[in-house]
Formats: structure tokens, C-alpha cells, sequence
């Protein structure tokens, strides 16, 4: 029975339509599958090879591949939620109040959309704290980590700004203690704090910005950062795996390594 | 591994002809590469069929997450009406905590802005690069020191009465002195660990503990103008 | 066992590939019924159960042509209205499920207004947008209004009706109340029209107070206001002994003497024991006076003070002085100045100086104030801003005392305080605070009403109106209240008519009380015969009413004065007045009144031309009406009642102009022999 699928599927592969689409061709063999990975734009980021060791769970927790999951539900989600919401206030609340009482599965979508967003922060930290702790930003992975901060800023900024667009109380009030605290910046504390909301106050303006920031600029900016993410692992060596260590670490005593358990 | 090739640097003789082109290639740059003795596998297809089940099953919990439990949503934003406790997002309590205690400039601004710019510093912070333990050399000296810095952080956090950021500092510091007691021939192997750790190593667990608590705490204790309840008594 | 699991773990995912087919099947499982939340949503629940409701009834074609499936809403932009209640209460319109008693199905009861112009949320509250039971009805984080309860439904008319309605009763009680008790002496109401609701408890003023009371009675006053009247308006501020003391010190301290506002009398009372109990019936005391009686009923007006214990509380030179004329004391007074002789002042003051309670002071023992608590007391009536209601020498009137009540309705839940075990909703909260404001703080200074249950649930609606919608409204939703004008009568009979106090029962050209006829047009209405001898002789008009209009003893050219200001002042335009009466010759016109007024319109069910048949008690008695009313009066009354006092109850019977001739010519002969008659007598 599995054959015959797997028949099927071969010969779904060899028709012309698919091969126009995906040029690697069929067959297990490793170049076929090397192709497969090198002659995708999007899979092309990442290496044709991983080292076997890197596959187990504890190695990685897969918080990376994780992250990356709770950015696709967002995104997905994302899109038609804009299509019920205006960014205008009081309509913003309206729009929100709507989606949870008459729009067909709208409480569903915004659900899954504020529980992945909570999921992602908390994903990017723990996939921080998890690379620290394996010792991955080290040489030659430097800048990749130093995206790999600027990406934890965007998802806190992402999450940030797309807290205060259903106009409740809940948002008005955590965005306002939030911005509160960029005027303590010295000096400039104030120009900031203008710039962020454009005004003094949490206002129209602001949840206008907060819409823009939310939905345009920084997904974007996501996504260019995510992309060199992606490509700088392969470019530094694949997946950091504890043998390429410096001869001086792998003469410690075995036991003490939890990841060597 | 100091098995860098060596290159030369070749001049042609026509330089208006081809253009004249130099690579370096120095240690530790991005394109790198060493010579690998270990198993691999092909992206495709375990890697990715891995990945495309972990963010199944991810999704998976999240959508059951989401029919069983609903997003908050309060009343419409009233800029006349401040609810008691007003709070930021979670991720941001551990900050608003420290606001309780610091001036603006401490906790808003110079805190943050030193957690990012650490962040972003440490892989070019070229100290202990081969990671040892942070005790293993210069015993004395280190212990110095560290007993000078825990000092001066307690009394700094003593000052301000910031009891709650206190308990996790003088675990830490509980913690790294196990450390200096302990070596690689320690008969414990939680010592064993411990003495194998290095500074790096340190400043990051206290700074992952002292997030952990004071997130916690925001989130889950305090209440009316940020008063200290228990979370499972309504205010 | 164990193996057999094993296995069966490495069938599922035993590879990576078979493991992605496994989750796939879940994920998309999970995706699949993930509309399932809104397929299982209530809505859809209650209009399955309606249709199954419907599918039995005799009925059921129609109203299964008038159900409309999904989201029903009512949208009305300019009030703010976004109701989906009819998405759950689908058989809100139809008046044929009257039979239906559970909710959701239950039809709406008629009321005035039409639901698909008002919506529901407009009166009942709640959260209109919302879809599901406890969102829509409850009190949640996004809504913290949640339905009104039925008790406090007139609220809602409120918000529009400004004025009383005779569909609000429990409303039309609150704003009394709210006047009543003085509740805005101290917290300001400011209506969405910009004006304040003023007080109509009239409180004393105590500048000169130790002319009329001793200070024990003050003192026991001060502790328990209704252990001395059960009716009074004051309410107890839960004083304790040594500050009732200091208060009560500072008060005679503080009192000036004034002028005239003592007596003693020439005359000596009547020796006839009946005689102070005649007056006071005669002078129709009762109408604005209460008097608790043996079996503990108050019986009487609520316009003056209760009296039942009046003895223990005035001293007998400054009530003989009351009783000469109240308005040297307080020129602002409701009550009238009868014009009594010293024999009758007399004869009245001893009546009422028996009525005391022996309980009520005998264990009141002050010692002579000393200066710290006559200090103390000045200090006290300050903090309990005394001054808001009574006029005190020397203590200004506190602006603001009490929280402004404007917009008490809209007070967000999060700024109030609950005690433990209230729940927590508005109503709540202000009808706990009304009930026991000290139980809030015993730092409050909110004194303790003696409210029954439903005057606490009445003083509730009416605050609950008060609110942001209430004032956001636009104008042309909005039914304001008759405006209270403050008509001055000119002259000297104006003077007069103040002096009379006509006004404490009275109400002309919108201004006066409504305990007797309004009298705008009281000019075109009588004659001028019967206005003279009724201010002399104040006859029985209706004799079901026990309030009846007292003798004041006006001497003639004080009635003459009256009689030609009301006949020249008070016309009515519409009146024709040169209508000429069917002359007295006319027979044939008044025999075909009569039979009109005992057939045709049988006006005998509710007045009284012939004492010994006729029963009707409900109208004025009709055997002198031909020599009380003018002709021009009867006729137009004849045509349309509504017209000349709108909202009386005789009924607008739409006659011809024949018919109300000849009835004219009817009720013009009925003269009887008054008033020569009464005099005699």
C-alpha cells in the first residue's frame, strides 16, 4: 500500500509541471538531495548537509526552528486580521470587539495570533539563552549572534507595538507605562517619546504608528534579518556542534559535559 | 587546528587587462572552514522533515491553546480612567520591577541599554576564549575580585531595598564560591560542573535569574500601586 | 505488552517521514476543526432551540416565516447603539409567544417605544456587541455595565424623560426623594439641561433657635431625629453623646433673639376641652401636618413637620407668635398666616402643647456649656457641614460639602470601593451606600437615612440616570422636564397670596404644589360671587378629599382684593367670554341637558347633582355648580376638558355643540341654595 503511494508520488514528480517547478529532478541519490536544498530559493539559506549529531533534541531544543514556526502562524494569521481592523481610534477597539463576537472564527484568529506572539518572545529568549549556554556565538559566529540580538529586539518591538492595537485598556495602559520609559532617556528622552508616539500621549497618532511598525516595517525588517540569520549558519559552518571546540575544551573531564551524557 | 592554507597573492601582469584581485583569508573569519570527521545527513530529507513536524506540533498546541482559552480584552482605552495596577506586556515587567526601585534613568534606560550592549559584546569580548573555568587560574586574585564585586552588588541592591533582586545574586555568589572550592578532580560531579564554568558562564546565569525572578514577580505578585500580593488572592 | 508498544511507536514514527505523516494527520485534524469554536458558539445554540420551540405551535408557519437566521442586530450610530441581543431572544416581536415564560424566548412586553428604534441596551444595559451569555449580561474586564436589574429599569427612561411620567413611578419617587431629603443640599446634581435640582425639604433655619426649642430637645433630636418624628427628613448622623452636647451648646450659644418671634397673649384659651382639636380640624392642619396616631399610623400631610410630639419641642411664646403670623419668624415659610384672634392662638397652642412624650427628654440632662464645647459644637457643625441645609449665623454654606452626583450612573467600577461581600456592580454600590454610609468608612460623614427598601431602590433609579449617556444625548432624543418657573403674583394681592401661602398647595402658571386645583385660569372659571364667599367660607368642593382648603378668616376687602386679581389675571384666552349663557327661560334646552347628563353621558357615575339619588364621588359635586362656574366655562369645558386642564381625568367625550349647550343650560341651573346657606349655618 505505501508503495503504490510512493509510486504515485514518483510519478507525480516526473510530470512536466513539476519538473518546470523543481528542477533538482527525482532520486535518493545525495546529489539529487544536495540539489534539492541548493536550487530552492528558500532552502538554499540553509546547508545541503547537518551533522547527524545535531539532529538529537537536547543538542538544539529546536527553539530556532520553533521561532521561525510562531513567525509563519503570526504572519498567517496576521494578514486577515488586518482585514477587520482599522487602525482609528475608537474603531480599532470596535474592530476588535467584532472580530471576538461576530466575525467567523475572528476569536479564533486573534487567539492563536496573541498566544504565538507571546510563544515567539518567549521562544527568541529561551533560543538566546540556549545558544549562550552551547557556547554557539563564539568565533566565527560573532555577527550571526549580534543578528541573532537585533532579531530579539525586533520580535520584543513586534510584540510590542502589536499590544496596543486593540485599543482596550489593557493596551492603552501598558503601552503608556512602557513609553513612559523612553523619556528617561537623558537629553533626548522627550524627542524620543514624541518620535514613538507622535505625541505626547498614546493617541491616534500613536496607534497609526504602532499600525505601520506592526504590520509593515518591522515584519519586513524581520524577515531581512531572519534571511541573513539563516544564510550566516551556513556561511560560519552549520549548526555549532561541540567538536569543532578548541583542542583545550575537549580535554576536559567527559563527564562534566551534560551535552556528552 | 592552525591548518590555515596559505595563499598568495598573485599580480597579474596585465592589470588593465584583468582586474586585480586579492583574498585574505585571515583565522576566525566567516568563511572558514575545517575539515569534518563527523556523520552528516542530508538536509533533505531529515532536517527538514524535522523541522516541518516541530512546527506542526508547535502549532498544533497552539491552536488547541487557542479554542480553549481566550485573548484578554478589556474596556475601550480611557486615558481618564488608570487601572491599578497599570502593567506592561510580560516581557516587560522585569524592567517595570526594577522602575519600582531605580530612578527611570537606572532602570529604563542605563539597564537595558547595558543588557544589549553586553549582549551584543560578547563574542568579541576576547577574554577566556577557550573557555575554562573562571577559577582554574589565578585562583587568588579572581577571588579577590569577586568577592569585591558581590560586595559592592549587594550593598548596591541593598541600598535601593531590592530584596527580591538580592536572593538571586547571593545564590549566584553561593554558587561560584562552591566554584573556587571545587575542581576538575572534585569526587562531585555537580562540582565537577561547577568548577569547569567561566565568568562568562556566571554573568549570564545571574542575569537569566535575576530575569526570571523579577519577571515573575511583576507578573504574578504585585497589585494595586505595586504592592505585593499573592497571585492567587484576587485585589 | 511492552514490545507491542514499541512497535507500534516505530510504525508511527519510527522514521522522520512517517512521523511528518502522523503529525500532518493531527495538524491537520487541529486545523480542520478549529471553526468548530464558532460552529459551538451560543447563539447558533438558542436559535436551534427556538425553531425546536416553534415547531409545535399552531403557530408555527408564521412565526418560522418571520425567524431570521445568524447575527441579528439592531444599529443605531447617533446613540451608539450595536444590539445583538435578538440574535439569542429571537421571539422578541412576536406578541403571539406571549405564553412563552423562559428566557431567551420571552416576547417583550408593549412598552412605548419600539425596539428596532431604541434598541435593548438603551434601557436594560448590558453589552449589546457581545454574542454570548456571559459577555452580553455580566459585568466582565470589557464591560463593567452589566444588565440593569428589573428593579431599577425606570432609570433608564430617565436618561430622555427628564420630567415625571406616569409610567415611572418608582422614578418619579427617587427625584422626590432626592429633593425631599435634601440629598442635594450637599451633593450638587447638575441636569444635562445645566440646571441643579434644588431641595424641597425646606430646612429651618437655626440663627434663632433658642427662641423656639430648648437645647434638650436638640440634644435628643441631634442623637435620633425620628425618635421625635418618625417623618423626618433629617437624617441621623450618629452622633455621639458629648458631641450631640457641644453641637446643642453651640446652637443656643449661636442663636440670636429676633424680633416678634415670641408672644404672650391677651386671651385665655376656650374652656371647652374639644375646642383646640375642632380648630385644628377646621383649620385643615392636617392636610400638610402629620400626627402619629394611637395605633401608630402617621396620619396627615407631609408639607410641614410632624407634630405628634410637638409639645416637647417649641416653647409656648414663640409657637403663640408662630401661630400669629408664621412669617415673622421665617418669612420664607410654606405655611399660611391665618389670621387668627389671641382666643383662638390660644385655644390652638394649648391643643398642641399637649401633645408631648415624656420619654422623649426625661433622660436628657445637660449641664451649662462651657466655652471649649460651645467651640467644640462650632467646630463639629463645620465638619458635618450643617450649614449645607440649615442656615446657621456666622458659618457659611460649604460649597461642594458631598461628591458631585452629576454623573453618578457612569461611575467606573475600578474608582469605587466595595465592602466585603457586595457585589460588585454600580447599583450595588450606590444602594449599599445609601442604605448604611458609615458601614463604608466610619471616617464618612454621610449620615444614616431612614429609608424604607424601596425608597433606597427609588433613590437608586433616579441616580442611575444620571449619567454620560444622559448628558451625551442629542436634543431631539430628549423629553425635558416642565420647567418649575418662579411666577410672582404682583401687587398687593400678590403680597397677599404670598402671605396665604397659596403656593404650598396651589399651582399657577407652573409655579406652587399640587395638593390642590391648579388655578391658571381659575379667572375665566368662576364667579366672582362664589370666589368672595369662598375665600370667606371655604365650602366642600370634593367630598371624597380629606385635604381640604382652610379657612384663613380674610377680612372682606382682603377677599375682594383676591377675587378681582384672580378674575382679572388668571384668563384663559381660549375661553370665549363674550358667550352668552342659555338664559334661565330656556326649559326645553335644560331638560335636554338633563336627559343628556343622565343618559347620554351618564355624568351621574361621577358627580353629584342630586344629593339623594346621585352617587358619584369621583368629580366635584355639581348642585351649586351654577352658581360657582361661569357658563363660558362649562361650555368650552364640554367640548374639550384636556384643553383647558390638560391631564385631568374627565373624559374628552367629543360633543356636539348641541349637546354642550344644552348641558351648559343644565349645569347653569343647578344653583342650589348655597353658599346663603353655609353661611347660616
Amino acid at each position: 500500500m505505501a508503495k503504490t503511494a510512493d509510486q504515485y508520488f514518483d510519478d507525480l514528480r516526473e510530470t512536466r509541471v513539476w519538473r518546470s517547478i523543481f528542477r533538482s529532478g527525482t532520486g535518493a541519490s545525495t546529489l539529487k538531495r544536495a540539489l534539492a536544498i541548493q536550487q530552492n530559493v528558500f532552502l538554499h539559506l540553509f546547508s545541503t548537509k547537518v551533522r547527524t549529531r545535531m539532529l538529537s533534541f537536547s543538542a538544539t531544543w529546536y527553539l530556532g526552528t520553533l521561532t521561525l514556526g510562531t513567525f509563519f502562524i503570526l504572519v498567517a494569521t496576521g494578514i486577515p486580521l488586518m482585514l477587520y481592523y482599522h487602525p482609528s481610534v475608537p474603531q480599532a477597539y470596535y474592530d476588535t470587539k467584532d472580530l471576538q463576537f461576530v466575525v467567523s472564527s475572528g476569536l479564533f484568529l486573534r487567539n492563536l495570533h496573541r498566544w504565538s506572539a507571546h510563544a515567539m518572545v518567549f521562544l527568541v529568549f529561551a533560543h538566546m539563552f540556549k545558544v549562550f549556554y552551547r557556547g554557539a556565538y563564539r568565533t566565527p559566529r560573532e555577527f550571526n549572534w549580534v543578528i541573532g540580538v537585533i532579531l530579539l529586539l525586533i520580535t520584543l518591538l513586534l510584540s510590542y507595538t502589536g499590544y496596543l492595537l486593540p485599543w482596550d485598556q489593557l493596551a492603552y495602559w501598558a503601552i503608556t507605562v512602557g513609553s513612559n520609559i523612553a523619556s528617561a532617556v537623558p537629553l533626548i528622552g522627550n524627542k524620543i517619546h514624541f518620535l514613538l508616539l507622535g505625541g505626547n500621549s498614546v493617541n491616534a497618532n500613536a496607534l497609526l504608528r504602532f499600525y505601520v511598525l506592526h504590520c509593515m516595517i518591522l515584519p519586513l525588517t524581520a524577515i531581512f534579518f531572519v534571511a541573513i540569520h539563516f544564510w550566516r549558519i551556513r556561511k560560519d559552518g552549520g549548526l555549532y556542534a561541540q567538536s569543532s571546540e578548541p583542542a583545550v575544551l575537549r580535554s576536559r573531564p567527559v563527564a562534566s559535559e551534560k551535552e556528552a551524557q | 587546528m592552525a591548518d590555515t592554507k596559505e595563499f598568495v597573492a598573485v599580480v597579474d601582469s596585465n592589470a588593465k587587462k584583468s582586474p586585480r584581485r586579492i583574498v585574505f583569508i585571515t583565522r576566525r573569519t566567516s568563511a572558514q572552514v575545517k575539515t569534518e570527521t563527523e556523520d552528516q545527513v542530508q538536509t533533505f530529507p531529515e532536517v527538514l522533515f524535522r523541522a516541518a513536524i516541530a512546527i506542526q506540533v508547535l502549532t498544533i498546541v497552539l491552536v488547541w491553546t487557542s479554542l480553549i482559552f481566550n485573548a484578554p480584552l478589556e474596556g475601550l482605552a480611557d486615558p481618564s480612567h488608570t487601572p491599578n495596577p497599570a502593567k506592561a506586556p510580560w516581557y516587560f515587567l522585569g524592567l517595570q520591577e526594577m522602575l519600582h526601585y531605580f530612578p527611570p534613568v537606572v532602570a529604563g534606560v542605563l539597564a537595558p541599554g547595558l543588557v544589549v550592549m553586553a549582549l551584543i559584546v560578547i563574542p568579541y569580548f576576547k577574554v577566556n576564549i577557550e573557555a575554562e573555568g573562571f577559577f582554574t587560574k589565578d585562583r587568588e586574585r579572581r577571588l579577590r575580585i569577586f568577592y569585591a564585586v558581590a560586595a559592592v552588588l549587594v550593598v548596591f541592591l541593598g541600598t535601593f531595598h531590592v530584596i527580591v533582586a538580592m536572593v538571586p545574586t547571593l545564590i549566584m555568589a553561593g554558587l561560584m564560591l562552591l566554584a573556587s572550592q571545587s575542581s576538575a578532580q572534585s569526587p562531585s560531579a555537580f562540582r565537577r560542573y561547577l568548577a569547569a564554568k567561566p565568568l562568562s558562564y556566571w554573568v549570564m546565569t545571574w542575569f537569566l535569574l535575576e530575569l526570571m525572578v523579577l519577571t515573575a514577580i511583576g507578573t504574578f505578585f504585585r497589585g494595586p500601586g505595586w504592592s505585593w500580593v499573592l497571585p492567587w488572592k484576587a485585589y | 505488552m511492552k514490545h507491542w508498544a514499541t512497535s507500534l511507536w516505530q510504525k508511527l514514527f519510527g522514521d522522520s517521514v512517517r512521523a511528518f505523516g502522523v503529525v500532518s494527520i493531527v495538524f491537520l485534524f487541529s486545523i480542520a476543526i478549529a471553526p468548530a469554536k464558532n460552529h459551538f458558539s451560543e447563539w447558533r445554540h438558542y436559535q436551534h432551540g427556538y425553531l425546536k420551540m416553534i415547531r409545535n405551535r399552531s403557530d408555527a408557519n408564521t412565526l418560522q416565516r418571520h425567524f431570521d437566521g445568524g447575527i441579528q442586530q439592531i444599529w443605531l450610530p447617533e446613540i451608539g447603539v450595536v444590539d445583538r441581543c435578538t440574535s439569542c431572544h429571537v421571539g422578541m416581536k412576536e406578541g403571539t409567544l406571549r405564553d412563552v415564560s423562559s428566557q431567551p424566548y420571552r416576547p417583550h412586553p408593549v412598552i412605548p417605544h419600539k425596539l428596532d428604534q431604541f434598541g435593548c441596551t438603551m434601557c436594560h444595559r448590558g453589552q449589546g456587541a457581545a454574542t454570548t451569555v456571559a459577555e452580553a449580561h455580566n459585568s466582565t474586564l470589557a464591560w463593567e455595565q452589566p444588565i440593569l436589574p428589573a428593579k431599577y429599569i425606570e432609570s433608564s427612561c430617565g436618561e430622555c424623560h427628564r420630567g415625571s411620567l406616569p409610567g415611572t413611578p418608582v422614578l418619579n419617587q427617587g427625584r422626590k426623594l432626592l429633593s425631599r431629603y435634601g440629598c442635594v443640599n450637599c451633593h450638587l446634581v447638575r441636569l444635562p439641561d445645566g440646571t441643579t435640582i434644588k431641595a424641597t425639604d425646606a430646612p429651618p433655619s437655626l440663627s434663632h433657635i433658642a427662641d423656639k426649642t430648648p437645647r434638650e430637645w436638640i440634644y435628643a433630636w441631634l442623637k435620633d431625629p425620628q425618635a421625635y418624628a418618625a417623618t423626618s427628613s433629617m437624617p441621623n448622623f450618629q452622633l455621639s453623646d458629648a458631641d450631640a452636647r457641644d453641637i446643642s451648646a453651640f446652637l443656643i450659644a449661636n442663636s440670636t433673639p429676633l424680633a416678634g418671634d415670641t408672644a404672650t397673649l391677651s386671651a385665655k384659651p376656650s374652656s371647652d376641652p374639644a375646642a383646640g382639636a375642632s380648630l385644628y380640624g377646621e383649620s385643615f392642619c392636617a392636610s400638610c401636618h402629620a400626627v402619629t396616631n394611637a395605633a401608630g399610623n402617621v396620619v396627615g400631610g407631609d408639607v410641614g413637620p410632624e407634630l405628634t410630639r410637638v409639645g416637647s419641642k417649641v416653647k409656648p411664646e414663640w409657637l403663640h407668635a408662630w401661630l400669629q403670623n408664621p412669617r415673622r419668624y421665617d418669612p420664607g415659610t410654606g405655611m399660611p398666616h391665618y389670621r387668627f384672634n389671641d382666643r383662638e392662638v390660644a385655644t390652638l397652642s394649648t391643643f398642641l402643647l399637649g401633645k408631648t412624650d415624656s420619654d422623649l427628654l426625661s433622660n436628657v440632662h445637660l449641664d451649662p456649656a462651657t466655652p471649649e464645647q460651645i467651640a467644640h459644637g462650632k467646630r463639629l457643625v463645620s465638619d458635618y457641614g450643617c450649614a449645607s441645609c440649615h442656615e446657621i449665623a456666622g458659618i457659611k454654606k460649604p460649597e461642594n460639602f458631598a461628591p458631585e452626583l452629576s454623573r453618578i450612573g457612569s461611575k467606573s467600577i475600578t474608582q469605587l470601593i466595595f465592602l466585603p461581600g457586595m457585589s460588585h456592580t454600580l447599583p450595588d454600590y450606590i444602594a449599599g451606600k445609601i442604605k448604611q454610609p458609615r458601614a463604608f468608612s466610619p471616617a464618612l460623614r454621610m449620615p444614616q437615612y431612614s429609608f424604607t427598601t424601596s425608597q433606597i431602590d427609588a433613590v437608586t433609579t433616579a441616580l442611575l440616570a444620571l449619567n454620560d449617556r444622559s448628558t451625551s444625548l442629542p436634543p431631539s432624543l430628549t423629553v425635558p422636564a416642565a420647567a418649575e418657573s418662579n411666577y410672582q403674583p404682583a401687587g398687593k394681592a400678590g403680597k397677599l397670596m404670598a402671605d396665604l401661602a397659596c403656593f404650598s398647595c396651589h399651582r399657577i402658571n407652573g409655579r406652587g404644589g399640587d395638593m390642590a386645583p391648579d388655578l391658571t385660569w381659575e379667572g375665566s372659571s368662576v364667579q366672582r360671587e362664589w370666589l368672595v364667599q369662598f375665600f370667606k367660607n371655604p365650602g366642600t368642593l370634593r367630598p371624597a378629599l380629606i385635604r381640604r382648603m382652610p379657612r384663613f378668616n380674610v377680612s372682606d376687602s382682603e377677599a375682594n382684593e383676591l377675587a378681582d386679581y384672580i378674575l382679572t389675571v388668571y384668563q384663559n384666552p381660549i375661553i370665549d367670554r363674550d358667550f352668552v349663557p342659555p338664559g334661565d327661560d330656556s326649559q326645553g334646552e335644560i331638560e335636554l341637558g338633563r336627559q343628556l347628563f343622565y343618559g347620554k353621558y351618564s355624568c351621574q357615575g361621577c358627580h353629584i347633582v342630586e344629593t339623594k339619588t346621585d352617587k358619584g364621588y369621583i368629580g366635584p359635586t355639581l348642585t351649586h355648580v351654577g352658581s360657582r362656574l361661569t357658563a363660558a366655562w362649562l361650555y368650552q369645558w364640554m367640548k374639550n376638558p384636556q384643553a383647558l386642564r390638560p391631564g385631568t381625568i374627565e373624559p374628552n367625550r367629543a360633543m356636539s355643540d348641541e349637546d354642550a349647550r344644552a348641558l351648559t343650560a343644565f349645569l347653569v341651573s343647578q344653583k342650589g341654595v348655597a353658599p346663603k346657606e353655609v353661611e347660616k349655618k
